[in-house]
C-alpha cells in the first residue's frame, strides 16, 4: 500500500542525501531534547517559591570604622529608627542575606558529640525576634522568639539554646516524629530546642546542591564592623525608602559606610543571572537549530525532486495520480525521518547520561525525547509537503519531451 | 587561474542567489553561535600570565586528620592555615613567595572633604608585586623593614589614587583605612587581568583589589578575611589569636619556582616541613600529602571554566555540524544541477583536478563570507551576554585569536561540506551530458 520496498530501493540509490537528512534529524533530536530539558530544569528553579516577599524587602550593608560607639547598642538604635520610618514594616540585623549567594552553613547533629549521630546540613541566620516579620516567612507551628531568648554575644559559652527551623529541616532531622520541642546539637554538644517551625525559608544559595530548603534561625546578635541589615516595607514605598537609606543611616552616625542598598528581587536576579544567561542561549540555539534543520530538509527535498523530474513525469504518464506522488515523497521522508529519530533518541539518552555524569544536571526525562521526536517528525513532514505538492504538479508531458 | 575561479564562483553565486544566501547564512549562524560560546570559554580558560604561569605555584598541605574528606578531587584543602603560611613564608627557601588573602576597609581622609567609601584590600608580602608583575606608576613596594615591623603602609590602585588625590603622585601621603592612618608607598597601574587567578575563591572573574597592605599587619590589626574561612575540626575560636593558632583554612600562598629542580627541591622542603610538624603533633595522618600546582593547573583544579559554559561550547559545535550537513546537502543540489555545464568544460579539456579546485574555491568563498557575517552575529551574541550577565562583561569579548579563529573555522567547515560535492561533480563523465544536449 505504501510502496515501502521500491521507495527504500530508490533511497539506496541516492544514499548521501538521505544520510545527510538522517544525520541532521538525529543531531537535532539529541540536542533539542537535552537543551529543552535543561531549560525546563532552569525554569523550574527560577519559579521556585523562596518564602520571602521579595517585592517588599531590601538589604544593605553597614561598614563601621568608628571605634567610639558600642556596635550592638548602635544597631539597636538604628533598627528602632528604621522601624519608625513611615512605610517600614520591620527591620533586623542579620549575619546573612537570603538569596544573595553568601552566608554560613553548618552541620547540625541529632545527638551531642562524641555520640555517633546523623547530621543535617543547614544554612543559619543569626537574628532577633524581629526576623520572622521582617523576612515575611510563615510560622506554621510553635512560637516566635521572645526578647529574653536573644543573646548578644560572640562566644560559644553564651550561645542561645532555642531555634526556629524550616519545615524541610524539621523533616530532615526528625523524619518520623513531630520536631517541635525537640533538641538538636551544634558546636558538638550545644543543644538547640526547636520552638517554632516556619514554612519555606530558603538559604542564601538557592541554587546549591546543599538542600536550600534546610535553614534555621538562631536568636543571636553579634554585630560586627561588617553588618547586614534587612528592611521590609510596604511594596509601593520601597523605592522611596531605599533612596533615603544612606542619608538616614549616616545622619544617625557618620563613621561608617553604607553599601549594597539593593532590593531583594534584584539580589535574587543577580544571583540567578548566570542561569538566565544559560537559558537564553539555549533557547536561541534551539530556535536557530530547528529552523536551520527545517530549511535543510526543505532544500534537500527540493533537490531530490528537481533531480527526479523525469521520473515523476514518467510515473504520471504511466497513470500515477497526484496523490500518489505526494504520498511517495511523504513516505520517503517519513522513512528517513524515523531512522534519524531512532538514532537521535538513542544519542539523546546517551548525551543525557553523559551530561548527568559530568555536570550537575538531573537525569533526562524520556518524555522530553518523545515530545521532541514527535515535534521534529511533524516539522520535517511539513517541510516536505510544499515541495511534494509542487512535484505532483509536474506535467506528464515533460517526461516525454526530454528523453 | 585563481582569479578566474573566484569570478566563476561569484557568477555561480548570482545565478542561484537564494540557495547561495541560504548557505552563507547557515555558515554565518553556525559560526556566530559557536564563536559566541567559544569566545567566553576562551577568555575563561586563557592563561592569564603565559610567560610565567609555569613558574608561579600554589602549595597545598593536607592538614586534615585521616579519614576526613575535602571537596577536591584529591582531598587536599584549597587553602592553608595561618601557622603553615607563616612557617612557609619565614622558611629560608631562596624563592619569591607570599601569603595572600582578601580583606576590606572603609577608605577616608579623616576629613569631611572625601566621603568614606569601601574598598577590598589584598594582604600580601612585598614579593607579590614582583611575582605577579604589577606595574607601578609612582613609588614601589614597601621595604623589607616596613614589612618586618608591620608598618602601616599601603599600595593603592590608580583608581583609588584618582579618587583621593586626583591622580597626583601621592607617595608619602597618608590615607585612612578604617581608623588607622597608612602611608602610601606606591601607586600601581590598572591591573588588567580578567581572571583573578591568584585568588579563585570568591568569583574567579571579579576585579582585583584596589589596596595592598603588608601581611605582617594581619595579627596586629586582627584583619578579618573577606573570603572563605573553612574550619574542619572542633575548636573553640573566641579571639583572633585563637583563629591564628587554629587549624582553620583561610589563606592562600604563592611561590615562584623557576626551574624543575627548584620545584623538586620545594616539594622536598614541603615534605620535610610536614614531617617536622607531624613530630610536633599536627598532620595527624598516615600518608603526608601536599600539592604544588602552577597557575594553569590551579585554574583547572579550581574549575574556573563553568559547567554551563562547557555544555554550551559542546552544543554549539554540534550545532555547527548540523549547519555543515545542511550546507553539504545544498551544495550537492547546486553542483549536481550544474553537471551538464561541467561536462562541457571537461570535454573542452579541463582536468578533473581543475574542476575540483574550481568548486573548492567557490565553496571557500561562501565559507569566508559566512565567517565574516558570523563574526557580526557573534558580536551580537556577546553583547547579549554582557547585558544579561554583568559578571561576564570582561569575558564576553573576542580577542585577536578569536577574530582569526572565526574565518578559519568557517573555511574549514565549508571545506568539509564542499569536499564531497566537489569530488562528485569533478567525476562527471562528459559523454552523457554532451549527448543529451
Amino acid at each position: 500500500m505504501f510502496e515501502i520496498k521500491p521507495i527504500f530501493n530508490a533511497l539506496c540509490r541516492s544514499k548521501v542525501g538521505a544520510i545527510l537528512l538522517l544525520l541532521q534529524i538525529a543531531i537535532t533530536t539529541a540536542v533539542v531534547s537535552n537543551a529543552s530539558f535543561i531549560i525546563y530544569d532552569h525554569v523550574q528553579y527560577l519559579n521556585k517559591e523562596t518564602g520571602f516577599p521579595q517585592d517588599e524587602l531590601f538589604r544593605f550593608t553597614v561598614l563601621t570604622f568608628g571605634k567610639d560607639r558600642e556596635l550592638s547598642q548602635q544597631f539597636e538604635l538604628d533598627e528602632a529608627m528604621l522601624r519608625n520610618i513611615p512605610g517600614v514594616i520591620n527591620a533586623v540585623t542579620t549575619n546573612a542575606v537570603p538569596l544573595s549567594g553568601s552566608g554560613s552553613s553548618s552541620s547540625f547533629r541529632l545527638k551531642p558529640s562524641p555520640e555517633e549521630s546523623e547530621s543535617v546540613n543547614a544554612a543559619y541566620y543569626f537574628a532577633d525576634e524581629h526576623a520572622l516579620e521582617t523576612f515575611g516567612v510563615k510560622l506554621i507551628e510553635g512560637r516566635n522568639f521572645l526578647p529574653e531568648d536573644v543573646r548578644i554575644t560572640n562566644t560559644i559559652e553564651n550561645a542561645p539554646n532555642v531555634a526556629i527551623v524550616s519545615k524541610a529541616f524539621a523533616e530532615a532531622m526528625f523524619p518520623d516524629e513531630p520536631a517541635l520541642g525537640k533538641n538538636f546539637y551544634y558546636f558538638g554538644d550545644k543543644p538547640l530546642k526547636i520552638i517554632g517551625i516556619v514554612d519555606t525559608m530558603l538559604s542564601p544559595w538557592p541554587r546549591s546542591s546543599r538542600p536550600p530548603e534546610n535553614t534555621i534561625l538562631v536568636p543571636m546578635i553579634n554585630p560586627g564592623m561588617y553588618q547586614h541589615i534587612m528592611v521590609r516595607t510596604q511594596a509601593g514605598e520601597r523605592a522611596a525608602i531605599m533612596r533615603q537609606m544612606e542619608d538616614v543611616m549616616l545622619d544617625a552616625y557618620n563613621k561608617r559606610v553604607i553599601i549594597n542598598i539593593e532590593a531583594l528581587d534584584q539580589v535574587k536576579q543577580d544571583y540567578d543571572a548566570s542561569d538566565v544567561l544559560m537559558m537564553r542561549m539555549l533557547i536561541v540555539i534551539i530556535l536557530v537549530l530547528v529552523s536551520v534543520t527545517a530549511l535543510g530538509i526543505f532544500g534537500l527535498t527540493q533537490f531530490n525532486i528537481s533531480k527526479r523530474t523525469k521520473q515523476i513525469g514518467t510515473r504520471r504518464a504511466l497513470g500515477a495520480r497526484k496523490s500518489d506522488i505526494i504520498r511517495y515523497f511523504l513516505v520517503e521522508n517519513a522513512m528517513v525521518c524515523l531512522g534519524g529519530l531512532f538514532i537521535g533518541s538513542i544519542s539523546a539518552v546517551l548525551l543525557g547520561t553523559q551530561l548527568m555524569q559530568w555536570y550537575s544536571i538531573p537525569a533526562l526525562d524520556n518524555s522530553y525525547v518523545a515530545v521532541t521526536a514527535l515535534a521534529v517528525f511533524a516539522m520535517t513532514m511539513l517541510a516536505v509537503v510544499v515541495p511534494a505538492k509542487r512535484a505532483a504538479n509536474i506535467s506528464p508531458s515533460i517526461a516525454t519531451r526530454t528523453v | 587561474m585563481f582569479a578566474h575561479y573566484i569570478d566563476l564562483g561569484w557568477r555561480s553565486f548570482k545565478r542561484t542567489p537564494l540557495i547561495s544566501i541560504l548557505m552563507v547564512l547557515a555558515i554565518a549562524v553556525g559560526i556566530g553561535i559557536t564563536m559566541t560560546s567559544l569566545s567566553v570559554y576562551h577568555m575563561m580558560a586563557m592563561d592569564p600570565i603565559p610567560h610565567k604561569s609555569d613558574k608561579l605555584h600554589h602549595p597545598q598541605l593536607n592538614t586534615l586528620d585521616d579519614g576526613r574528606n575535602w571537596n577536591t578531587p584529591d582531598d587536599l584543602p584549597y587553602q592553608l592555615t595561618y601557622q603553615d603560611v607563616q612557617n612557609l613564608a619565614n622558611a629560608p627557601v631562596p624563592a619569591l613567595k607570599t601569603p595572600s588573602f582578601r580583606t576590606g576597609f572603609s577608605v577616608h581622609m579623616n576629613s569631611p572633604d572625601v566621603k568614606p567609601f569601601v574598598e577590598s584590600a589584598r594582604v600580601v608580602n612585598r614579593d607579590f608585586f614582583d611575582m605577579f608583575e604589577l606595574q607601578f606608576i609612582y613609588g614601589g613596594p614597601w621595604s623589607q623593614t616596613e614589612q618586618r615591623d608591620a608598618s602601616p603602609v599601603v599600595i593603592i590602585s590608580s583608581e583609588v589614587n584618582e579618587r583621593l588625590f586626583a591622580g597626583q603622585n601621592s607617595v608619602g601621603k597618608q590615607i585612612y583605612l578604617d581608623d588607622t592612618s597608612y602611608r602610601v608607598s606606591g601607586v600601581i597601574a590598572n591591573w588588567d587581568i580578567h581572571t583573578k587567578y591568584y585568588d579563585l575563591n570568591n568569583g574567579a572573574f571579579n576585579d582585583p583589589e584596589n589596596l595592598f597592605i603588608p601581611f605582617s599587619l594581619t595579627a596586629v590589626k586582627e584583619l578579618a578575611s573577606w573570603g572563605n574561612n573553612n574550619g574542619w575540626k572542633r575548636e573553640n575560636i573566641d579571639t583572633f589569636q585563637d583563629k591564628l593558632n587554629s587549624e582553620e583554612l583561610w589563606l592562600q600562598f604563592w611561590v615562584q619556582l623557576n626551574t624543575a629542580e627548584e620545584k623538586q627541591e620545594y616539594g622536598e622542603f614541603l615534605m620535610a616541613y610536614m614531617q617536622d610538624q607531624k613530630a610536633k603533633g599536627r598532620f595527624n595522618r598516615e600518608n603526608l600529602e601536599f600539592g604544588l600546582r602552577n597557575v594553569v593547573e590551579w585554574m583547572e583544579y579550581n574549575e574556573v571554566v563553568s559547567e554551563d559554559n562547557r555544555v554550551l561550547v559542546g552544543i554549539s559545535f554540534m550545532f555547527l555540524i548540523v549547519c555543515v550537513a545542511n550546507i553539504l546537502g545544498l551544495l550537492l543540489a547546486k553542483f549536481l544541477r550544474r553537471a551538464p555545464e561541467v561536462g562541457v568544460r571537461r570535454a573542452l579539456g579541463a582536468s578533473k583536478r581543475q574542476v575540483f579546485y574550481q568548486h573548492i574555491v567557490e565553496v571557500s568563498m561562501l565559507g569566508l563570507l559566512g565567517g565574516l557575517i558570523g563574526i557580526g552575529i557573534a558580536q551580537l551574541g556577546l553583547w547579549g551576554i554582557r547585558t544579561t550577565y554583568g559578571y561576564y562583561s570582561d569575558l564576553a569579548t573576542m580577542d585577536i585569536t578569536m577574530y582569526l579563529a572565526a574565518p578559519t573555522i568557517a573555511l574549514l567547515a565549508s571545506f568539509i561540506a564542499g569536499l564531497y560535492p566537489a569530488w562528485l561533480v569533478c567525476r562527471t563523465t562528459p559523454a552523457i551530458y554532451l549527448k543529451s544536449q
